[in-house]
């Protein structure tokens, strides 16, 4: 299963590196609802910078969509989902694979949200492992639960407004937990931060493992 | 078109090159060390020798390029591929210079407001317009007959130029009903010697001048790029195209068929 | 190093190395465009060559 997680990593990984979509057109959209953020909020420099861990997130979680909607498409060509599917690979190692490759792109997404905010909004982070933390788990849990959701409405039609009316509910608890955490990291309270990690870790974990279990039957239903 | 007029080079146009680097050199080497620093702004002045010019450049003649090209090319008397692959580069280099707008304005900005940024509108349509240009550049991209890509993007570039100036509007009254004055223009509090109004002079020429020569060397690129796209090479490339599909997705519409296939 | 100086150095940084980049890919599809194009006059030379 691992094995066959690391090719597909490779290979979603691979095409990104080549097409480079995520680069031009996901970074550009994360990057916009920053902006269009800031003017629904207002010129005041306060409201900006008590606002700004919102916006990371909510601009996160909207680029999250488009990111899970590029990990569906590459594979939405004639035949090739089925022949995913026949070549043999484990579906879990599908999943995992896919989950990855999503992950390693919020990743780098939240790096360009970071110095967004930090440039546009006038803040800092003051508690960094907060942040990374609250990050890296709420990145888990973002892609396995993404990947999930987009196999889910992966063959229908009316996919593109589908994803987001299924997957943006689910992932209101991250957008929750992950704001306040870095609204504590940002003001420099480590304790009321920490609290809200008990909300990222289960969910990661639990998305994890479903992800794992159901991404095979998910498929062959399809 | 054979290689070998594609890869001629006109004199006047490494002229227009090497005039630029000259004229880049003095204006750094007066913008520096010569001109005095202003009364007011001291030393920080010097970025103004430099960002106006280069927001000049992004703003204006992008601006003049790419919404001119665009339009010649609609415009069914003087339709021709060059207004479109003009029109194009000129969307590139205009973000690359868009880029260097915001960032000689923030380190501007931030010694004399504190901040790295702030939401006036000149900055903020700036912004903007980076982002727009970004969409076009990534729209480009997508793999098209050559005639259908130039209608598409210049619609696009039409469509940016207009709504540039909406937006800059639209934030300034933002602004300055939320301030309940107008934003002071910076470079209006200097108290210019003769030598700065000069150098501010020689750095809009100079901008100016190495925006022609980038314009054409990219301009050149494309041309190039459509050339190899219309030869056997296309066959290789269209399979490494088909990987890039678009947000929308291959499901939702018909397969787009690989570059070169209407006439050349 | 101050917010002048380093101001000059990365715009004229940047448009140093957009230029440089910009030159190579031209050079890059020069050669890939004289690569492709002697099967095109090989081509051509005979037919011109013949007498009318």
């Amino acid at each position: 299963m691992w094995h066959d997680a690391v090719l597909v990593a490779g290979k979603d990984l691979r095409i990104e590196a080549r097409a480079r979509v995520a680069l031009w057109q996901v970074v550009p959209f994360a990057v916009l609802v920053l902006v269009l953020l800031a003017f629904a909020i207002g010129p005041n420099q306060s409201s900006l910078r008590h606002a700004a861990p919102g916006i990371f997130w909510v601009a996160l979680l909207f680029s999250t969509v488009l990111a899970i909607q590029r990990s569906v498409a590459v594979e939405s060509g004639e035949g090739t989902r089925d022949g995913l599917r026949l070549s043999g690979i484990d579906p879990a190692g599908i999943f995992l694979g896919k989950a990855a490759a999503v992950g390693l792109q919020l990743l780098l997404l939240q790096v360009v949200l970071w110095a967004g905010i930090t440039f546009l909004f006038d803040v800092r982070v003051h508690v960094v492992w907060l942040a990374l933390a609250a990050s890296l788990l709420a990145t888990v849990g973002l892609a396995c639960a993404g990947v999930l959701y987009g196999a889910l409405s992966a063959g229908l039609r009316v996919r593109d407004t589908l994803l987001p009316l299924l997957v943006l509910p689910v992932l209101a608890p991250v957008l929750l937990a992950g704001s306040k955490a870095w609204q504590a990291a940002l003001d420099g309270n480590a304790a009321s931060g920490t609290q809200w990690l008990k909300i990222l870790v289960p969910f990661a974990v639990i998305y994890l493992v479903v992800g794992v279990v159901l991404y095979g039957p998910l498929q062959e239903a399809a | 078109m054979s290689a070998q007029t594609m890869i001629r080079r006109p004199s006047w146009f490494t002229v227009v090159g090497v005039l630029g680097v000259v004229a880049m050199a003095f204006t750094v080497w007066l913008g520096l060390w010569i001109t005095p620093p202003d009364q007011f702004q001291g030393n920080l002045a010097r970025l103004l020798y430099i960002h106006p010019a280069i927001a000049t450049v992004a703003l204006y003649w992008v601006g003049l390029v790419a919404a001119g090209g665009s339009l010649l090319y609609l415009w069914p008397r003087t339709r021709s591929l060059f207004w479109d692959r003009l029109a194009a580069a000129s969307v590139e280099v205009g973000a690359v210079f868009a880029a260097l707008t915001l960032v000689t304005g923030s380190l501007w900005g931030r010694p004399v407001w504190g901040v790295w940024w702030t939401w006036d509108a000149r900055l903020t349509s700036t912004a903007l317009l980076l982002l727009l240009e970004i969409g076009y550049l990534a729209l480009r991209r997508v793999p098209a007959d050559p005639a259908i890509r130039a209608r598409r993007c210049a619609v696009a570039a039409l469509l940016i130029a207009i709504d540039i100036p909406i937006v800059h509007f639209s934030v300034d009254w933002w602004n300055t009903l939320h301030q309940g004055g107008t934003f002071i223009d910076p470079g209006f509090q200097i108290h210019a010697s003769p030598s700065m109004s000069w150098t501010f002079l020689l750095g809009f020429v100079a901008f100016s001048l190495l925006f022609v020569w980038f314009l054409g060397v990219r301009y050149q690129v494309e041309v190039l790029q459509d050339a190899i796209g219309d030869q056997e090479l296309e066959v290789s490339l269209s399979e490494r195209w088909s990987e890039d599909t678009d947000l929308v997705g291959a499901a939702a519409s018909a397969p787009t068929p690989g570059p070169g296939t209407g006439a050349p | 190093m101050s917010y002048v100086d380093a101001g000059y150095a990365i715009a004229l940084g940047s448009l140093l190395v957009y230029a440089v980049s910009l030159v190579l890919r031209r050079r890059r599809w020069e050669r890939a465009l004289r690569m492709s194009e002697p099967a095109v006059e090989a081509d051509a030379a005979p037919a011109g060559s013949e007498p009318s």
